[in-house]
């Protein structure tokens, strides 16, 4: 079942140079029981995209979308109480810097059991209720694979490490049983020993509960272990989006050839320290963005026709929006 | 002597107060050796509080060593000489647009260098300052710019301006390669490759990128807790870890 269905979405933001377009027309689904990764350089907007299904975006930002579904109801449409109802029952979002997104002044046992929502309890006598608030909130621990419950239970979230303040925040948004997980870069600040466990406990959440999970990050090859579908952004433009096996054996839009091509680790007869591939230049800050197409600029193969955005184009499962797609040989159309 | 940096059996000990008369003794690092030739990288991986950034403070002469010697093309020198030790050894830190003075424009920050650590004269340094700047892709008006105008990867460019503009002999990146975007990191490791090419400089990477060590460094050092577990050259490091937490790191990073 289609779970969020999101078709055109433009944020826009007004300052006094005029109208900053941060988001251009974007596409997002997700199924259920699906995790899309969601990929973009800082500055793409993919944290945006992602506070504006949260809907915690600042009042400032002008939200427009053809659709922007859940569950089949239009969220954008709604009265606000009915939407905050719905966001708050069914999605769910772990902060980038988990230490700084939780309360420094309460012990992390008040902030789980406050995240516990109340029809979790439902049937408790009210004098029971602290006891099996508590309770849950141990067990949440246990879930995301922290043993020494009474040691985190009473520390606050300073003197915790960052992989351990990840795992409490993981637990908070699980506390509700979302439908939804949005995982905001969610292992920037860790070590790759902590990643592997964290992508883990995700990835058996999404076994066990068939929760969706949109994994935002800006590299490429975590999202490509642990993904189903992936979306590419480039500077709020969508730039192309399908399955990731697919997506990387076969990139069709020259960025997402370019980000695949600057690691490494997909290209298994690149030299030892040869030169990697790299496009020239750099990220257009918000205020000078080019017209049209938004690579345009940087984008090897850019020819007159590129400054008119290009359409979304479809094959398959397949979607990217380019003029002169590249094809597996490498020849252009 | 070959071997450019020589470090032998170097460690630090920190002591953190935990009363009023008692005092706790951390070891910070232990019983470190490794030799660095010109031309080489070497990486140092290993998670928080493994010793790594102690590593390159002790290094560059942040922080004093407890014990151990460090050998510059094998002499040994005390560290705390910056001005004769900085120009062998530089250092880039991890975040360049929090490390570079907002107030100051480029020229000026890297003037200040020249003048602390050489004779030359305003007008060889100019000089000096407009040849580094285009030797890492910038161009001459770049250096009247204050540093807010630069987007991040030319950030992390005016910050190894800086760190080369004494022609170093060693380069320390303590994860300096880690906040930039993908294409970014792409073009600034292309820059490192190309300067080492011409320039023979030797690289100290610290990371915890493992994919990226892979690709750029010689030789791998890993670190666990103050001590080296392995050090070896990357492909050895890479296909036969000895101790199991080199393992465990190393296997986390190919999933």
């Amino acid at each position: 079942m289609q779970l969020l269905d999101i078709r055109n979405l433009t944020l826009e933001l007004e300052t006094p140079d005029g109208i900053v377009r941060a988001v251009d027309r974007v596409n997002l689904t997700l199924r259920e029981g699906e995790i899309r990764g969601l990929v973009g350089e800082s500055g793409s907007g993919k944290s945006l995209i992602a506070k504006a299904i949260m809907g915690v975006l600042h009042q400032r930002w002008r939200i427009s979308a053809d659709r922007f579904s859940w569950c089949g109801e239009d969220l954008l449409r709604l009265p606000y109480q009915r939407q905050r109802e719905i966001i708050s029952r069914d999605i769910a979002m772990i902060y980038q810097e988990p230490s700084r997104s939780m309360d420094p002044t309460a012990p992390i046992g008040e902030q789980l059991a406050e995240s516990i929502p109340d029809h979790r309890l439902e049937g408790v006598s009210w004098w029971q209720k602290g006891f099996f608030r508590r309770k849950r909130a141990i067990n949440l621990l246990h879930k995301v694979g922290i043993r020494d419950h009474q040691a985190v239970l009473h520390s606050y979230p300073y003197q915790l490490s960052e992989g351990v303040c990840q795992k409490i925040s993981i637990a908070m948004a699980i506390a509700k049983d979302p439908k939804l997980l949005i995982a905001d870069e969610p292992t920037t600040a860790l070590e790759s020993t902590t990643q592997a466990q964290l992508f883990r406990l995700l990835a058996s959440f999404n076994q066990l509960k068939g929760t969706s999970i949109l994994l935002i990050s800006h590299e490429l090859e975590t999202v490509a272990k642990n993904t189903d579908t992936v979306s590419v952004l480039y500077c709020g433009q969508l730039v192309e989006a399908g399955e990731t096996a697919e997506l990387l054996k076969n990139p069709r839009h020259p960025y997402t050839d370019a980000l695949i091509r600057s690691v490494p680790e997909f290209q298994p007869d690149l030299g030892f320290k040869q030169q990697l591939y790299a496009l020239h230049g750099s990220i257009p800050t918000l205020q000078h963005l080019p017209i049209g197409c938004r690579l345009g600029p940087r984008c090897p193969n850019a020819r007159r026709e590129c400054v008119k955005t290009p359409q979304l184009e479809r094959q398959q499962n397949h979607f990217y929006s380019c003029h002169f797609p590249i094809h597996r040989g490498g020849t252009n159309e | 002597m070959s071997d450019l940096i020589e470090v032998r059996n170097l460690g630090k000990t920190y002591r953190k107060a935990t009363g009023l008369f008692k005092h706790k003794e951390i070891r910070a690092l232990q019983g470190v050796s490794f030799t660095l030739q010109a031309g080489e990288t070497l990486a140092v991986v290993g998670e928080t509080g493994s010793g790594k950034s102690t590593l390159a403070k002790l290094l560059v002469g942040i922080e004093q060593p407890d014990q151990g010697e460090i050998l510059y093309a094998g002499n040994q020198i005390n560290c705390s000489e910056y001005r004769k030790t900085n120009q062998f050894i530089r250092y880039i830190f991890q975040d360049a647009a929090r490390s570079l003075n907002p107030n100051q424009k480029i020229a000026e920050i890297l003037h200040a260098v020249l003048r602390y650590s050489t004779v030359l004269s305003a007008e060889q340094r100019e000089q000096k300052i407009s040849q580094t700047l285009r030797l890492l892709g910038l161009l001459n008006e770049h250096a009247n710019y204050y540093p807010h105008m630069f987007s991040g990867g030319q950030l992390q460019r005016v910050a190894l301006a800086r760190a080369l503009i004494l022609d170093p002999k060693v380069l320390i990146l303590d994860e300096a390669l880690t906040a930039l975007d993908p294409s970014l990191r792409a073009q600034i490791v292309n820059l490192l490759l190309d300067l080492q090419q011409k320039t023979g400089i030797a690289y100290l990477l610290i990371t915890n990128q493992l994919r990226l060590v892979r690709h750029f460094a010689d030789q791998t050092m890993v670190l666990h807790q103050g001590e080296v577990l392995e050090y070896g050259p990357t492909a050895q490091v890479f296909q036969q870890p000895k101790h199991d937490f080199s393992r465990k790191l190393i296997g986390s990073a190919q999933y």
